[in-house]
């Protein structure tokens, strides 16, 4: 026992030391860091875009500049909503005025559910203005002020004189060099792109199509509506016209009908909620919550986890004993301590520093959410309430020791072998293959973790770990539990036992690796 | 004194499929000796120091070492040197001699001290803190030399020790065997530079494929070949000498072209036991006029070369 472990500190020792061990324990944190910030500097810097609208019918212009704004109005909301989220008061005011409270509660309830009526809403009871009275009570002293996000559209004046009876051609013509990105605008002193040109022609309301009637304006592809622009990929700008135009052109339909706008816009805004309800939860508690969502889908995260320090790990190990096996300081080590020993103080000291790599990474993630209080963190706060809350870490420290035993016996068996790593590389691929498996269903199984495919899954050993930590936050059946994990801890015992009895054959082998027949063999040797 | 042997082996064999690596061999070792174990190339030194240290297991026959059955019971007390050589490469040169220290029981205090003892008397304080990767191969292998031998082991089994070495390290590798001999500590090692086992071995075994051609000590083996006088003289060497201690009396073909065209060489192989004055006194008594006479003591070498070599040669060409 202390040769084991003797030999598991200097592998953890060393492994410690090399580059490869802090890259990945840094990489996690950085990558972290890197995704909102880089999102942070991206939403900051899209500059603002100009766009130009020539309205020849004159009845739609006003809508789509409508739609630009109520877009622009529901960003503000959005960030409203976060920036409520954010710098509210942890313990309400016992004089809180009215029923500010519920007012904030309702709004943040009322964007989740629908974001079109909540805009609506807010618009008609006053802006901003009136939602920042709302709010005052319940922010907190120190809060910052709010800062609403810039517009990301804005109406630009032509560049050149386009006259009254110009056709859509002639006016595309004409500001082709500005749409193509060759001129640019020149806007309070500085130039931009023109991003967009919206074109309402004429004689567009032949364009409407109507449910049952002829469709006269199918045959020509520019036909309604021109969208002019030159980035394919930016949909928002495109789909807000569409959306505000139709809206316009539906509203004029009902009052040609004889309805009344008023009435449609009611009956619009009428809503029956759908409760999204757990049958698991005890009564009073069936809503299903973000939280619960979370949950449902954290075990992917641990999956993934697991599969990348696992692999990380029997990487290393593998190497390491190639590494002990070519400069054949595997001898000394045999000739003070049994193969067994040295198997198993390998297996210690990597796996110690694989449990390592994970505490950092944890660790970084949980000063990460202490640390960085900004819009999105506020789930990621959550997340980590419902990791706290649930039994998800005790599975994954069960799942992962498990998984690390079976494969890194496997690996060590391999490496043992294999006096190169290129040797080594024809007897990993079966194996990459297998462990690719549970990476390619973790998301299937996460939507239905009880099903045959999850279930049949769980049963093969090799896949177990992934599998179950994957199905740990749906409380798959007791039998699964239990006959699951004597099957894994039997087949741990039984890898462990065969790769024992490769790896003292194997390391003191030299030339080729060996063929099938002769692992068969080596499996059979009674020593 | 008179102690049990360290080591014991008994009628041990061990075959790699069709192939004989080792047939049949027994042989004891005395406390306190240094012990040459030499053969030509792929004569199974290594697989016989290998089912010594239990990490391969003879086919057939018994090996007692340091009085157990199994040298794994005993293995703190054995000191062993593989033939091929490598240490971790990322380690720092003590730290890998205080490891290898550890594993063999030490403390971790102790080992630490005993490794930069070891390094300042060896001559290799400069490196203590280097890390092995910048050492060069023939420093690489005394510190392995080093880390094997440690912790004091009673038993020390060194594979090859000189290979690779330059002279001036041979020596140090040379006086350090001689120390650990002094202090009581037996030691094996294995070479095919007969020199060495000349200048330290007390008793030597000679094996050539797997099998046990010599066990014996120094004088024993040069005991085994003849002595040989070579003379060169200007006539006929008649009358031949003749005596009981006289093997035989060969003409050689002369070597150089000899001042003196009659000259002419030959060769007398001797009993072990005769006195070369003999010839001597023949010559002088026939009134011979020598112009050379050469007596030599046969080297170890060539009571190597004698043994194996014809096997030696076959193997080679092979």
């Amino acid at each position: 026992m202390k040769m084991i472990l003797l030999i598991a500190l200097r592998e953890y020792g060393e492994n410690v030391k090399t580059k490869g061990f802090w890259a990945g324990i840094l990489l996690f944190p950085l990558i972290l860091i890197g995704v909102f910030f880089f999102q942070t500097l991206l939403a900051e810097s899209t500059p603002s875009r100009y766009y130009l609208l020539v309205d020849q019918s004159g009845r739609y212009g006003s809508a789509v500049d409508a739609a630009i704004r109520q877009e622009h109005q529901r960003r503000i909301l959005q960030a409203f909503v976060s920036y409520v989220l954010e710098n509210r008061r942890d313990q309400p005011l016992t004089q809180m005025p009215g029923q500010a409270n519920e007012q904030i509660d309702q709004l943040i309830d009322d964007v989740g559910v629908d974001e079109v009526a909540a805009v609506d809403q807010w618009l008609e009871s006053g802006g901003i203005d009136f939602l920042l009275t709302l709010a005052a009570p319940v922010l907190r002293e120190n809060a910052p002020p709010f800062d609403p996000p810039r517009e990301q559209f804005l109406q630009a004046e032509s560049p050149v004189d386009i006259p009254d009876d110009a056709s859509p051609e002639e006016i595309v013509e004409r500001l082709r060099p500005w749409l193509g990105g060759e001129r640019s605008l020149l806007i309070d002193g500085e130039r931009s792109p023109l991003f967009a040109l919206i074109l309402i022609p004429r004689e567009v309301d032949s364009a409407i199509q109507r449910p049952g009637a002829t469709l006269p304006g199918q045959s020509t592809p520019s036909g309604g509506v021109q969208y002019w622009a030159s980035n394919l990929t930016d949909t928002r700008l495109p789909n807000a016209i569409e959306r505000s135009i139709n809206s316009t052109i539906r509203n004029n339909e009902f009052t040609a009908r004889g309805v009344d706008i008023q009435t449609v816009r009611n009956v619009q805004r009428t809503r029956l909620p759908l409760s999204r309800l757990d049958p698991r939860k005890e009564a009073g508690e069936e809503a299903v919550s973000v939280a619960d969502t979370f949950r449902q889908w954290a075990p992917v995260g641990f999956v993934y986890l697991m599969f990348i320090s696992l692999m990380q790990s029997v990487q290393y190990l593998l190497s390491n004993t190639i590494e002990e096996k070519s400069n054949r300081i595997i001898e000394v080590l045999l000739a003070s301590v049994t193969p067994l020993e040295l198997m198993m103080g390998k297996l210690l000291g990597i796996g110690l520093s694989g449990i390592t790599t994970i505490a950092a990474w944890l660790l970084s993630f949980f000063l990460f959410v202490v640390f960085y209080p900004g819009t999105e963190t506020e789930l990621i706060t959550q997340f980590f309430q419902v990791l706290m809350s649930s039994d998800l870490i005790p599975y994954f420290i069960f799942y992962f020791l498990a998984g690390y035993a079976l494969y890194a016996g496997i690996f060590l068996a391999i490496g043992s072998l294999c006096n190169t790593l290129k040797e080594a590389q024809s007897l990993m691929m079966p194996m990459m293959m297998i462990l690719i498996a549970p990476l390619v269903t973790m998301t299937f199984i996460a939507q239905d973790p009880n099903g045959t495919v999850a279930r049949i899954m769980s049963w093969i050993p090799l896949f177990t770990p992934f599998t179950m930590m994957n199905r740990a936050a749906a409380q798959p059946p007791l039998t699964d539990v239990i006959g699951t994990t004597v099957l894994l801890v039997l087949s741990i015992a039984l890898v462990l036992w065969l790769s024992g009895k490769i790896f003292r054959q194997g390391v003191l082998r030299t030339g080729q690796p060996p063929r099938i027949v002769e692992i068969l063999r080596m499996l059979r040797h009674r020593h | 004194m008179q102690q049990a042997p360290v080591l014991e082996l008994k009628e041990v064999s061990k075959r790699y499929g069709s192939f004989t690596a080792v047939n049949n061999i027994s042989f004891t070792i005395p406390a306190g000796s240094i012990y040459g174990f030499l053969g030509p190339n792929g004569a199974g030194k290594t697989t016989t120091i290998r089912m010594i240290l239990d990490i391969l297991k003879p086919d057939s026959g018994s090996i007692r070492i340091l009085g157990e059955s199994c040298a794994l019971n005993v293995r703190h007390r054995i000191g062993y040197l593989p033939e091929e050589k490598g240490l971790y490469k990322k380690m720092r040169v003590w730290a890998i001699i205080a490891y290898f220290a550890t594993l063999k029981g030490m403390s971790r205090k102790a080992a630490r001290a005993q490794a930069f003892e070891l390094l300042e008397r060896y001559g290799l304080k400069d490196y203590a803190e280097s890390k092995v990767e910048s050492l060069s191969k023939g420093m690489g292998q005394k510190v392995q030399v080093l880390s094997a031998v440690a912790h004091r082991p009673e038993l020390v089994i060194l594979d090859e020790p000189f290979s690779g070495l330059d002279p001036v390290n041979q020596e140090v590798l040379e006086q350090l065997i001689k120390d650990m001999a002094e202090a009581g500590q037996t030691v094996i090692f294995s070479t095919h530079i007969m020199q060495h086992a000349e200048r330290l071995c007390d008793r030597m075994l000679l094996i050539t494929k797997g099998q046990k051609v010599f066990d014996g000590t120094l004088d024993d083996a040069h005991a085994l070949i003849p002595r040989r006088v070579v003379l060169e003289c200007q006539s006929a060497l008649s009358p031949a000498p003749a005596s009981a201690d006289i093997l035989s009396v060969t003409e050689l073909p002369l070597q150089r072209p000899a001042l003196n065209e009659a000259t002419r060489r030959w060769e007398i192989l001797l009993n072990e036991q005769a006195d070369p004055q003999m010839i001597l006194q023949h010559c002088f008594e026939q009134r011979i006029a020598l112009s050379r006479f050469d007596y030599t003591q046969p080297s170890l070498h060539d009571v190597f070369v004698h043994l194996v070599g014809s096997d030696a040669r076959e193997h080679a060409l092979r």
